[in-house]
């Protein structure tokens, strides 16, 4: 009997003991984690290098990288991509913010050696003094490159691929697709209910929808300018969203998510949206959309733009990392850009093979670059306030 | 030591590591959670954020919306539940037989795909609207990307589980006792409300507090079917989070839904006390 209890109490004071170890382990393996990147300066250096990737974007940037990523180790043996997949939205900011953390902590650059994201991070990772300064010394095929995009970024950046959001549009019902913005406008008001924009917190092309018509009313500078004192002359711009909301589908309804409103094109719930260019192409060749979809750019553009790939400067991999770089501009690299994805490669055109070319002929113009910084955020929450809940 | 305290040592030690857990995995979460809330914009501490979920035009009425869903799905989550499962209890044959066999199948499929189902069946040119045009109906009411599609996917995702732990209760109900009472003339709704409904309340009410529970902080669901103004608390504590990186507002939609749910749990805890001193005496 007393053994009994005695066993019981054991397994007991076993159990809480183990307990009380796992959280402290934990807490040390997060130490001693943290410390590898400091650690790995002094050692000396290995054979081959393993460098760590953070990206985000959709499923379809996950697939792109799990397709280069081989290519470029199978060239280079000797180095090694960690890649790490964040899912779009929300998980971009935590990365932006683990850099910063372990740059103010001084602990190097938090383990990533390289980041991938929007122009909004470029910008704020320059007032921050976060990125390397890149030259075609390091990445010879930086040369590819259209010398404005990177002047656009002080060279802080590699803009790797684009894309763009259009009107994407049921050719079965819509025969003269809107040129200009205010031709858009009114065929909204004139097909009561047969247009839908995603809710732009949830994806880009909702937003860029959502930005454009603010910053129509804007001089055209204005979407260059991530000042505050911004905000009091988007007034007549969310009054415009007000009154198309009596418009657009369901007197109101914003779908979540870009695939959101490409559901309601594909069920013919409505005829005109505004998409990314890149899932449009890549769901009609799946046959998840129907042929009869097209696509229209307006003028002045949606939004679009390169997707930018950033070396925090206290990154020690900067080596293996330059060699990456250079070999994701290649124009084998930039054709699977293309074929996997169906995005505008990030390299000039000229570089690219002829029928690539051919394919893309008029389409990658007519965007515009947005970069309003942190303003987004605050339009986001200003639409869910004046036109979600109006 | 004497056997007493002996006794008394092992029941604290056994007590001990899911104390444990609970206070690292509850207790201070919650009490982060309500530091972080009372945080105003300066660093200091003040009711602000508190002040502003129930001042604002968009977080009242996402406060008003979430308690308007939570209500009527639980009534109508128990009403169903309960029917179908003294259905089940008192009645035999084919139907009984298959409901048994089917009831429990929305349980093993996941969240997303169920509610992408429903998005399918109820939407504007969904399978139910196609049905019914055939059939001469050519108008069809809005159910997705409103209340009714949120309160349709909890339907769905709650009768299974509340059936299965009121079918529980039920059987417990001894066929002998019923049939004493109809051997004293006691009719069928008599019965229903002097034993069976007494004997089933205190699983009625676990069940409550479930569903309940599961409701206020749904989020697949309500994203994705639910409007797009007023949300659930879920869906906008996500997009304040999120979205707008608004930490310590946020928390004080977590800690305001945490304080909604023990509201509840406190009339659960009370009855279980109750119980447990009537036992006692």
């Amino acid at each position: 009997m007393l053994n009994k209890k005695k066993a019981l109490s054991l397994t007991a004071s076993l159990v809480l003991a183990g307990a009380v170890l796992a959280g402290c382990s934990s807490d040390k393996k997060a130490e001693s984690a943290a410390d590898g990147g400091g650690n790995s300066t002094s050692a000396p250096a290995a054979p081959s290098t393993e460098f760590t990737f953070y990206y985000t974007g959709s499923q379809n940037v996950d697939d792109l990288w799990k397709t280069l990523i081989p290519m470029f180790e199978a060239k280079n043996p000797d180095i090694k991509v960690n890649p790490v997949y964040v899912a779009s939205g929300t998980a971009a900011q935590p990365t932006y913010d683990k850099i910063m953390a372990a740059k103010q902590a001084g602990k190097g650059s938090g383990g990533v050696d390289l980041y991938e994201s929007s122009i909004d991070d470029v910008t704020k990772g320059k007032n921050d003094d976060l990125w390397d300064s890149l030259s075609d010394g390091q990445i010879p095929n930086l040369n590819n490159v259209d010398q404005k995009t990177m002047n656009d970024v002080s060279n802080l950046a590699v803009p790797y691929r684009s894309s763009a959001v259009v009107l994407a549009y049921n050719s079965d019902k819509v025969t003269a697709p809107p040129q200009t913005l205010d031709e858009l406008y009114d065929w909204i008001h004139a097909n009561p209910e047969k247009f839908a924009y995603n809710d732009p917190s949830t994806g880009g092309s909702g937003s860029s929808f959502v930005i454009t018509s603010i910053y129509k009313f804007l001089p055209e500078e204005a979407i260059h300018n991530s000042d505050p004192s911004m905000e009091s002359q988007w007034t007549q711009g969310f009054e415009l969203l007000k009154d198309l909301g009596k418009y657009v589908y369901g007197k109101g309804i914003y779908p979540k998510k870009n695939q959101g409103t490409l559901d309601l094109l594909a069920s013919g719930e409505v005829d005109m949206i505004p998409a990314w260019s890149d899932m449009v192409l890549d769901q009609i060749a799946k046959g998840q959309l129907p042929a009869s979809t097209k696509m229209q750019q307006v003028t002045p553009g949606f939004n679009g733009g390169p997707t930018y790939l950033m070396v925090p400067k206290l990154s020690d991999k900067k080596d293996a990392v330059y060699k990456f770089l250079d070999f994701t501009l290649s124009p084998e690299a930039q054709a699977e850009v293309v074929n996997k994805m169906q995005g505008f490669p990030g390299i000039k055109l000229s570089n690219m093979p002829q029928d690539i070319q051919e394919s893309f002929k008029g389409v990658s113009e007519g965007y515009r670059t947005f970069s309003l910084g942190d303003l987004g955020k605050d339009i986001n929450q200003r639409w869910q306030s004046e036109v979600a809940a109006q | 030591m004497s056997r007493q305290a002996k006794r008394g040592l092992l029941g604290i030690s056994l007590v001990l590591p899911s104390f444990l857990i609970l206070v690292f995995i509850v207790v201070l979460p919650i009490i982060g959670s309500l530091k972080e809330s009372l945080t105003n914009d300066g660093g200091g501490y003040d009711l602000s954020n508190y002040k502003f979920l129930f001042t604002d035009k968009l977080m009242r009425s996402n406060i008003i919306f979430t308690l308007k869903v939570t209500v009527i799905s639980s009534l109508l989550v128990l009403a169903v539940s309960y029917v179908l499962a003294v259905y089940m209890r008192f009645n035999n044959g084919f139907a009984v037989r298959w409901i048994r066999r089917m009831y429990m199948i929305p349980i093993f499929i996941p969240t997303v795909i169920a509610t992408y189902g429903l998005m399918q069946l109820l939407g504007n040119h969904g399978w139910a609207a196609r049905i019914l045009y055939h059939l001469g109906q050519d108008s069809f009411p809005r159910m997705i990307y409103d209340m009714k599609g949120i309160i349709i996917a909890n339907l769905w995702f709650n009768i299974p589980f509340t059936t299965m732990l009121l079918g529980s209760a039920l059987s417990s109900v001894s066929d002998a006792v019923i049939e004493s009472a109809k051997d004293v003339g006691a009719g069928r709704l008599r019965i229903f409300w002097r034993l069976i409904l007494p004997l089933t309340y205190k699983t009625l009410l676990v069940a409550v507090t479930f569903v309940f529970m599961g409701v206020i902080g749904s989020f697949t669901a309500p994203y994705l079917v639910g409007p797009n103004a007023p949300q659930m608390l879920g869906v906008s504590m996500e997009q304040v989070f999120g979205v707008f990186q608004d930490r310590q507002l946020a928390a004080a939609l977590a800690f305001f839904t945490f304080l909604l749910c023990s509201f509840i749990g406190y009339f659960y805890v009370l009855s279980m006390i109750k119980e447990e001193g009537m036992r006692r005496s």
